[in-house]
Order: structure tokens, then sequence, then C-alpha cells
């Protein structure tokens, strides 16, 4: 791990030198500190990991190669580590349309608290870095532009897994993960396709999906007499529904998910309002409110119903400070989440992250009181080269 | 006696009322002389550096790129690529002009690969924590304002006309804008903004005005000094750059995700 995190240095540092006009690289370097207040005996208290982003493209005529790697090592947690090509792809004009051959990320989606329709990427889950925490899709896309809207049409031939922290790190379900299993038969290597359109009418963001493939999230089980957990990726043939709403200062969300799952029938949805307040207590800050109500038929939501109310703060100062409070709850009143962000430039190189995370549960047994030991306040130091 | 009053209160106040009308039409035909003038520049792009400096003279630096497309039937594109400071490398904002209605508006976030539609009644608020708001930087679109022609004045020794230009949107920041212009070349030299108050607010100066494919004027240094904060940002363009072969689709939003 640390010779893979030293090769990419140096290829970083190659590049960097033999950038031309056509093509640039940049890296960022994130050292990351994590305290976690409710831990359970025999789990950690606390961790730190260091990630080197390296970013690169290069123009070759009407043609462009993409790379994004990542790589991550972490003083305890072996499933926080990783090197991956989050984007290492190729992309030219053929015929009219955009041809992408390689990893890509993508992104899909209207909400804020949960993003059902995004079914491109497999989610690096372990690292926690919510939206942005990805793994690279290997795929062949198109996408073709038109006056009317846009369409893609996505080919991805290896499926990934979700990426898990170890049994004694956070969040996670203190077990082993065991070997997957799958329901189709092919396993990793069968093939997943996706399809999107989308057009913007006034005021109106619209986008509409098909999604066949294999589910991105799988369903967990304790198996081997509660000693270990096992995945199972359940096959999804879905429709994807996204409406977003512009008004002066009000943003209406609208996300569906409708298909079959594991043979059987599903219907999720997430429905959001978003409204800014502008150059609230006479200043120049932004205070935007945020409320929406989740709702997930499939075995892997941690409820059927959940209500999410947010905070959003903008202070539009020079070091582009923000802040976003959100809490969850679901229907029953059982099981919440409060989760906190903050984040704020230092100086022309750097910016600092804090955030916080925490879970609590009346049921034991329930997701979130699975989770209740994975309270999480964390402090992230950011560094652009 | 009394209808002598009432008479010649009529008379007055008609007489305002066509010297208002005047004054109106005179400066109506100023802001659309300088818009006219500038008519046919198609497409530009430019480098652009921004100093944000405080009241105690501490300054904070960004760099991004502009690019725009001239609008016939709607108003004007432009898209902003930020380079620096690090943390928001990659951003990029992505503008609609409406000549009536409100603008849209795209941000890209490139961390989650995100293009975000975002709410544009946000004109008043600051651009990129600077003194410029996103009004300030749109494009100026004649239906935007309705003017007046205030007086005759020289601005740092060129004859100036001086033009109220009176925002129609009522989520502007300005009870109106007081604007210098040279009478020669018909382009802006000053412009100071009022807050809903009527109190003065900023007052933006350019600078470094050069003649681009001998028609279109275009300033390399713009200075908006917030008088009520003491705070002040700068913009410095350099390569201003015409006829780049900016099309329809690069304004797109779906080519947010493509830029670098």
């Amino acid at each position: 791990m640390k010779a893979d995190f030293l090769i990419l240095i140096l290829t970083g540092v190659i590049a960097a030198q033999t950038a031309t006009a056509d093509g640039e690289v940049n890296a960022k370097l994130i050292a990351d500190f994590r305290s976690y207040p409710n831990s359970n005996a025999g789990t950690i208290d606390s961790g730190q990991s260091l990630e080197l982003n390296i970013e690169a493209y290069q123009d070759f005529g009407t043609a462009r190669g993409v790379l994004e790697l990542v790589a991550r090592i972490d003083d305890q947690d072996t499933g926080r580590r990783i090197l991956d090509a989050r984007q290492a792809y190729v992309s030219t004009e053929l015929g009219g349309v955009q041809v992408y051959v390689g990893n890509r990320q993508e992104f899909w989606g209207k909400a804020e608290s949960t993003n059902i329709v995004d079914v491109v990427n497999q989610k690096d889950a372990a690292a926690d870095q919510g939206g942005a925490g990805k793994l690279g899709a290997p795929s062949v896309s198109i996408e073709k532009y038109m006056d009317y809207g846009d369409l893609q049409f996505w080919f991805m031939p290896n499926f990934r897994e979700l990426t898990f922290n170890d049994a004694d790190a956070h969040p996670s379900g203190e077990l082993p993960v065991k070997a997957a299993r799958y329901q189709r038969a092919e396993g990793k290597n069968a093939d997943d396709f996706a399809f999107r359109f989308s057009t913007v009418v006034d005021d109106w963001d619209l986008a509409g999906s098909l999604f066949y493939g294999t589910a991105r999230t799988p369903i967990m089980s304790v198996v081997d007499a509660g000693k270990a957990l096992e995945p199972y990726y359940p096959e999804q043939k879905s429709v994807g529904l996204e409406v977003q709403y512009t008004g002066d200062a009000t943003l209406l969300k609208w996300e569906s998910l409708h298909g079959k799952q594991d043979s059987k029938d599903f219907f999720a949805a997430v429905a959001g309002l978003e409204y800014t307040l502008y150059g609230v207590l006479n200043q120049v800050w932004d205070l935007g409110l945020i409320a929406e109500a989740q709702y997930d038929e499939r075995p892997q939501a941690a409820a059927k119903r959940f209500h999410v109310g947010g905070l959003r703060v903008t202070l539009n100062d020079a070091e582009d400070t923000t802040l976003l409070l959100l809490t969850s709850q679901d229907e029953a009143k059982d099981q919440s989440l409060i989760s906190f962000e903050a984040s704020r430039r230092l100086n022309s190189w750097s910016s600092i992250d804090v955030g916080a995370k925490f879970f609590d549960a009346k049921t034991p047994t329930s997701v979130f009181g699975v989770l209740n030991d994975d309270d999480a306040i964390s402090v992230k130091l950011n560094m652009f080269f | 006696m009394r209808l002598l009053i009432a008479a010649a209160i009529a008379v007055l106040s008609s007489f305002l009322l066509v010297s208002s009308h005047a004054l109106a039409d005179k400066g109506m035909e100023i802001a659309l002389e300088v818009i006219k003038r500038d008519q046919g520049w198609g497409d530009t792009s430019s480098k652009m550096t921004m100093v944000l400096k405080d009241k105690y003279g501490q300054s904070t630096q960004r760099s991004l790129r502009n690019s725009s497309l001239e609008g016939s039937s709607e108003g004007d594109k432009s898209l902003v690529i930020f380079d620096t400071p690090g943390d928001v490398r990659g951003t990029a904002f992505l503008s609609h002009t409406k000549k009536t209605d409100t603008d849209d508006q795209w941000l890209y976030l490139p961390a989650l690969k995100r293009v975000k539609r975002i709410a544009s009644s946000n004109k008043a608020g600051p651009f990129m924590g600077s003194e410029f708001s996103f009004e300030d930087i749109a494009s100026q679109e004649i239906e935007k304002y309705t003017y007046k022609y205030l007086r005759d004045e020289k601005y740092s020794g060129v004859d100036c006309f001086v033009v109220q230009y009176d925002p129609v949107d009522r989520k502007s920041g300005y009870s109106f804008q007081d604007t210098w212009i040279d009478k020669s070349n018909y382009i802006v030299l000053k412009t100071e903004y009022y807050d809903r108050k009527k109190s003065l607010l900023k007052t933006l100066t350019f600078d470094g005005y050069k003649k681009y494919k001998d028609k279109f004027w275009r300033a390399d240094t713009f200075l908006m000094v917030n008088h009520q904060t003491g705070k002040e940002t700068e913009l410095k363009y350099e390569n201003w750059v015409f006829d780049t072969g900016l099309s329809e689709k690069d304004f797109n939003k779906n080519m947010l995700k493509r830029v670098k």
C-alpha cells in the first residue's frame, strides 16, 4: 500500500513536469482526524487518514484523456485504505455524440438528503465522504446534446462492490463482512445498463432514467450464528424520475425510483423544499431552510419513511464559510440522525472542514440502533497543489 | 387668486411632466446608444484576477476565466471558471441572462460532479464573497432599468453624461445607480450604487479602456469600493479575446461537466 502511494506521488510529479498548455495536473492532500465519542468497547475511539487526489487531463486534438486517482491510507481501518482510479477515461466526439471509455464518475439527482436515482457509481461508503466518495464506474458511455434535451447511455460491464469499514472501525456492524452473494448468475461480471434523458423547460429541470443491472446497495444479513455479515446484491430494474422547480427563492425537488428489485416491486421517492432567505440579520448571510421527506420500500432502507429538516448558512465572506445542519427522523420516531458540516478557506492553498454525526435509536436492533456507537466528530484539513 | 394658483400649478406640473418625460427619453437614448455601440461583439473570453481587500488593507486573491456569448432574442450567456484558490478550483458558474424574466443560473461542483440549478433571486448577494453582487456582474440588458438623464459633468477630465439607472426588479439591492458615460465613446467610466435607503453604498470605476476589433471598448480594471464597509474588490482583466469560436452549445449546462 505504501509503495503504491509512493508510485502515485511520483507519477503525479512526473505528469506535472510534462504537462503542456493542453493539459493540467492538480493535486489535493486531505488529512482527516476522527473521534468516536460513543464507541463500544473493543472498537477504535479515534482514527486518522491521509488521502491524496491527483487530477490530470490532457487534450489530444479533439480527444481528451482524464485521470483522477484517489489513494488513502488509514492508521487503523483497512476498509478506508484504497487506491482507485475514480476517473480514468478517454473521450472524443464521434458522429455527433460524445463517447467516453474508462472509469467515470457521474451524478444524477436533485435532492439534498439522499439521491435515490444516482445509480451510475458505487459508493466508497467506508470513506464517509458523502456524495464525493464514489468509486469509478468502468464503462462505455455516450452522450448526445440536443436543443430539446440531453441523452446519456451507459454500459457498465464490471460491478464494483460497496466498501465497508473494519468490524472494529466506524461506522460498522461490528462484525466481519463475508464475500458477497449475487442474484444474477454472472455475479460481478453481469452487465449493467443505464439511460437518461434530461431537459430544461423554463423554471423546470426534468430528467427520466432507466436502469437494468445489479443494485448498488446490498441487503445485509447476519449469518454464521451471528458471527458475520453477508452482503447480497439483488438485480434491479427501475425507472427514475427527477424534477426541480426553481422559483425566486424556492426550490422544489422530486426524485423517485419505481421498479423491481430481487424480483419484488418497489417504490422509493424523495420530495423536498428549499427556501433561501437572503441577507439575514442585516448581513450578507444567506439562510437556507431545507425540508425533505424520504420514502423507500426496499429492505436496504433504515426505515420506510424519514423526515429531514435542515439549515444551510452561507456567510458569503472572503473565506466562503458555510454551515449545514441536517436532522433525520423516521416516522415511528424511533431512529434519528443529526449531522453537522462546516467548511472555511484558510488561505489560497488550504481549507478546513469540521463535521459531526450523531445517531440515536430507541430500538437497539434497528439500523440506527446498530450505528449508535458510530457517532463521529471529524476535522479535515484540505491542501491544494 | 386661488384659480390663478391652480392654473399655475397645472401649467407647472404639466411642464414638469413633459420635462421629466424628456429627461427619461434622453436618459434612455444615452443608455440605448451605449448598448447599440457595443452590439455585434459576438463572443469573448478573458482571464481575470479578483483582489479582495478588507478595511485593514489585508488582501486575498482569486483567479478566474470568463467567457461570454452575445444574445440575440434573449440576453447574453456567460460562463465563469475558478482556478484559484485551491478549494474552488474547477467550480464553474453558468448564467443565461433573460431580458425581462429572472436569469437561469447553474453551478458546477467538481468534487460531486454535480450540476446544480440555483435560484437567481439572490441578485443583491455577493459574488464569491466580493464587493460585486450577482447583478453587478450580470449582463446589462436595456429592459432591466428605467432611465433618467441628470446632467453633464466632467469625470477625470472627460465630458460625461450622468444618467440614473433605476432597476425594474424589486429584488435588486439598489434604489438607483448614477452612471457617468463618456460623451464621445459612450462607455461607462463610473457607477455609483445607492442602497434601498438611498444612501451611497458602492462606487465602481473603470480603468484602462482599450478598443478591440476597431469598435468595442473593454476596460482592464474594475474597482468596486464599498463606502459602508470600507472593503473593496478589484477585477483585473488580461487578454480579452474576441471571436474565439464559442457557440450556443458551449453554454449548455451539460458542458459544465467538461469544463477544464
